[in-house]
């Protein structure tokens, strides 16, 4: 089991950032992610490997006022 | 007082003597800085500095409570001025039609308790959480993007803003795709201007989290960030 924003949920082998974004359907172009507190690249979505446990945290990226 | 009897006992007649002697600095007077500027006015923060070099234009009119159409090209800080007078002539405001830059921005966080971001861009945001951080004092952060808003509390060097833009190569967010609605800006500026408000009281509120609130699916979720 990890975590993705405070809520529970369930860990698979071979889950990455990309796949558990398609997952959550995370669709949003502007997100931030962090696993562990250590912000994840874009760029490294796709090789990220998410363990069991993690703590995984996905933001909006928005700056409008 | 009659003007805020309304306000008691959420806030005791101690706490709206105290609110009374207090600075805030607000940055950006357009869709979240409109509505904080109104809130923070009304409940009787006494001093306001507004701080905004924009006009308005028809673009505004969708969200941006001070906007309207006989105040197209005028300033935006000039007409949160009048706004407040017309409200509450008990608050003071100082208008600075300027952009916030480093040259000015030590000047307008002078004798500030709180700075309150309302700007619409990442660069900027990042240049306030700095003087806020020179300045000693706390800045309450929300930024918003069509249906999603958030805000959060960044105390002195905790530098939360490095986190939430954690690769700033681009000065905007979600907001380029997505817009910005009238009631996400306004319940956004709310949530931000009761965070002042309890800072201003030395009350508790939130600290090293942010709060992401989506009014499209009915969500509101509160991310620890340190």
């Amino acid at each position: 089991m990890i975590t993705v924003n405070t809520e529970a949920y369930p860990w698979h082998p071979g889950m990455t950032v990309r796949s558990l974004l398609d997952e959550k359907v995370f669709t949003f172009r502007h997100i931030i992610v962090r696993v562990n507190g250590e912000y994840v690249p874009e760029e490294d979505y796709e090789n990220f490997a998410v363990q069991d446990e993690d703590d995984v945290v996905v933001l909006h990226l928005m700056a409008g006022g | 007082m009659k003007r805020y009897l309304r306000n008691h006992d959420a806030i005791s007649e101690t706490e709206q003597s105290r609110l009374a002697e207090k600075h805030v600095l607000v940055v950006g007077c357009g869709g979240l800085g409109g509505m904080l500027i109104e809130c923070l006015a009304r409940i009787g923060v006494g001093h306001l500095r507004v701080v905004d070099g924009d006009l308005f234009d028809e673009t505004n009119l969708n969200r941006q409570l001070l906007s309207s159409t006989i105040n197209l090209g005028r300033p935006k800080t000039l007409a949160a001025q009048q706004r407040v007078m017309a409200v509450n002539p008990l608050v003071k405001v100082e208008a600075f039609q300027t952009l916030l830059t480093e040259e000015n921005a030590v000047d307008l966080l002078s004798g500030c308790d709180v700075a309150v971001d309302a700007l619409d861009n990442i660069p900027a945001r990042l240049l306030l959480q700095q003087a806020a951080k020179a300045a000693n004092i706390p800045l309450v952060h929300a930024a918003v993007a069509g249906w999603i808003g958030q805000v959060c509390v960044i105390q002195p060097g905790q530098d939360l803003l490095n986190m939430l833009y954690p690769s700033s190569t681009e000065p905007h967010g979600e907001e380029q795709e997505s817009g910005t609605l009238s009631f996400t800006a306004a319940v956004t500026a709310s949530w931000q201007a009761a965070e002042t408000v309890k800072l201003l009281l030395g009350k508790s509120g939130l600290e090293g989290e942010v709060l992401q609130i989506d009014l499209f699916s009915s969500i509101m979720n509160k991310v620890k960030l340190i």
